[in-house]
């Protein structure tokens, strides 16, 4: 049974008496057994076995300190060397005042004086000491995270805040640290050895933390927290988690980042204080040569503005600022190439900030969930169009959708989609479904079970971007897709570098193997089309035939 | 047999003693009977002939303790005595200290007899 559970159950706790003589044993014992579980022991040595053989079960030592074999300060010397045994309490009995200061500095947590008080005094010492320490021990299991033993994130700011209110006017940062692409890392080496570098690290983190007077804390998955006073650069923090990584993990290539906000004087909630420093650090996310990021006014300026765009997103589907523009897809296996399909792409047209760039809207709203918002609209859009061109031109163009990571856990994602696919009146092979690569990095198997679930409802999967991050080629395998669309960064050379060329011919090798089709995105030029054309490359996306645009010039391109 | 009031009448603190026993009168009364043959007083004696202080000290100390908790006040005195001077590692005669130690342990000792 567990200390919490002893606890919560009220149960009799145990104590040891130590005193190398017997009289004393009994008259403390005498005075204790009514109230608790009474153990003895005569020496520092037979103490130190049963608080071994015990440990977290025992709930308090009554400790005297002049004893054979070991004396009191040697039995907690060697209990404050133990992680465990440091926090079993000790009372030390003595009848020597000048021993009570060196006591307490060898962890003594009260004293009981010789000859022995009432009692009434000495239960209620015990009983107090008790609590206490049950009440540390559960405070700091909570407060400590169990693989890096930094504190969790709600600990981290109470104490960060504990810190400012104890240390008025000192000027602080708020530094965060992020592992790049260490989903990969665990992908490669495995979870536990994945464990193991957050473990160095966040050892590095807290011996920096503390030199300076400052905490660290673990925020989520790989990333850390370090509130600290002021330092001049944050070169010296990075250095140090890199060497202590490169002494363990000398083979890997871990990168880290760090993301530094500086506090203002005048700063009261640290939780945006952080956010800003991992803006900051997201900042560098694919800058490989910036070790650290400070947020400026060039980030504080991004910042507001996206917190305008998260702001206005509601209003601007309502009041028909988003727009869906369309992208044709051709058929180049025919003599003349057709329109087989489009990917619908959206647009936002600010009524302050004019085109507003996906780039800037996608990632932002992927990051807090309101992504789904605009795909929902964007799933409806195109749905609506693919029957107005089947009404109106008697034609089916399938169009394609992205289906962000966030959709993915949605778990109403299939019925929301066959509910947009039947109002519509529509066939779900007409709504193709782009899921890009890096959607099934975390919680795959869940992924690749929820996009079979759409397959298997009708709806075609194209795997999206296929190339442009890490590609696995083990997860190309696992993934069920229809589908596999070429990223434009495949594409972008082949006409001009032998290399790229070869690797396009080989992710076409690969593509006939799984025995999907592809589609190649951003063909700008005829050379390019050719060399595709000539591997046997199936469907083309690209400025090249056409740009993504209005459905009314759409329309046009369907008439023709 | 041995009484609270005999032992009261001896000197001892026994209403003390005995709230510090948690009222167990019977704990105190045995635990009183097992100090005339205390190997602790016999360890000092030697100790002390032998002129060594170190040790002295320690079982000095060790009685005092016993003593004190069972407030056996007349013991006391000169174990508390003899305590102090070995601390402070004093070269003196110990022997009228030691002889009225013993004197005091044996009284006990007749009382626990009886």
């Amino acid at each position: 049974m567990d200390e919490e559970m002893i606890y919560q159950f009220q149960m009799k706790r145990s104590v040891l008496v130590v005193d190398d003589e017997e009289i004393n044993q009994q008259i403390l014992g005498g005075i204790l057994e009514d109230h608790y579980e009474v153990m003895y022991a005569s020496d520092g040595e037979e103490a130190l076995s049963v608080i071994e053989e015990q440990g977290p079960l025992l709930s308090l030592v009554l400790l005297d300190l002049m004893m054979p074999k070991m004396d009191g300060f040697e039995v907690m010397k060697r209990m404050q060397q133990d992680v465990v045994l440091r926090g079993i309490p000790v009372i030390v009995l003595t009848s020597e005042e000048q021993l009570e200061i060196e006591s307490l500095r060898q962890g003594a947590a009260d004293f009981i004086k010789k000859p022995y008080d009432v009692p009434e005094k000495i239960i209620a010492r015990v009983k107090r000491i008790i609590a206490l320490f049950e009440d540390r021990s559960i405070i700091q299991s909570t407060e400590k995270d169990e693989l890096t033993g930094l504190y969790e994130k709600g600990y981290f700011y109470e104490y960060a805040m504990l810190q400012d209110r104890f240390n008025p006017g000192e000027e602080k940062d708020a530094v965060v640290l992020n592992i790049s692409h260490f989903h990969l890392f665990n992908e490669i080496y495995g979870m536990d050895e994945g464990d193991k570098v957050l473990k160095v690290l966040a050892s590095a983190l807290e011996k920096y933390a503390l030199r300076f007077g400052g905490i660290a804390g673990r925020s989520d998955a790989d990333w850390f927290m370090v509130y600290v006073p002021r330092q001049k650069n944050y070169e010296e923090l990075y250095e140090e988690v890199e060497e202590a990584l490169n002494k363990e993990f000398s083979s890997h290539h871990i990168r880290i980042r760090i993301g530094v906000y500086v506090v203002a004087k005048d700063e009261e909630k640290l939780v945006p204080c952080f956010e800003k420093a991992k803006t900051a650090c997201n900042s560098i996310r694919e800058k490989y040569h910036k070790k650290v990021a400070i947020f400026d006014d060039k980030l504080r300026e991004k910042q507001v503005y996206s917190e305008r765009l998260i702001h206005d997103i509601r209003d601007a589907i309502k009041d028909k600022q988003l727009k869906v523009y369309f992208q044709s897809k051709y058929d180049v296996t025919k003599e003349t190439p057709e329109i087989i399909s489009a990917e619908a792409l959206v647009r936002w047209i600010h009524p302050e900030f004019g085109m507003v760039s996906p780039g800037d809207f996608i990632t932002l709203f992927e990051e807090n969930g309101l992504i789904q918002i605009v795909d929902e609209f964007v799933w409806k859009e195109a749905a609506r169009r693919v029957r107005k061109w089947q009404d109106e031109y008697k034609v089916t163009i399938p169009v394609s959708v992205n289906v962000s990571r966030i959709d993915l856990h949605d778990p109403e994602i299939k019925n929301k989609l066959i509910r947009i696919v039947n109002e519509a009146r529509i066939n779900p092979t007409d709504l193709h479904l782009e899921i890009t690569e890096s959607a099934y990095e975390e919680d795959t198997n869940r992924m690749v079970e929820v996009v079979k679930s759409l397959k298997d409802a009708g709806f075609v999967i194209e795997m999206d971007d296929f190339g442009s991050g890490y590609s696995s080629l083990n997860m190309i395998t696992t993934i069920p897709f229809d589908i596999l669309k070429l990223d434009m960064s495949l594409i972008r050379d082949i006409h001009r570098d032998e290399r790229s060329r070869k690797m396009l011919e080989i992710v076409m090798d690969i593509a006939k193997f799984l025995k999907v089709n592809v589609v190649a995105e951003g063909v700008e030029e005829k050379e390019q089309l050719d060399i595709l054309k000539s591997l046997e490359a199936q469907i083309i996306q690209g400025y090249y035939f056409s740009k993504p645009v209005s459905p009314e010039e759409f329309e046009a391109l369907i008439k023709r | 047999m041995l009484s609270v009031e005999a032992l009261e009448e001896y000197g001892a603190n026994t209403k003390e003693a005995i709230a510090r026993c948690a009222n167990k009168e019977d704990l105190y009364l045995k635990l009183v009977k097992r100090i005339p043959t205390d190997k602790g007083f016999d360890r000092l004696k030697d100790a002390l002939d032998a002129g060594d202080l170190d040790e002295a000290f320690e079982a000095a100390h060790g009685l005092k303790g016993i003593v004190a908790n069972l407030s056996l006040t007349p013991l006391l005195t000169p174990i508390s005595d003899i305590t102090e001077k070995t601390r402070a590692k004093e070269e003196a005669d110990y022997g009228p200290l030691l002889n009225e130690m013993f004197l005091q342990r044996d009284k006990l000792s007749i009382l626990c007899d009886d």
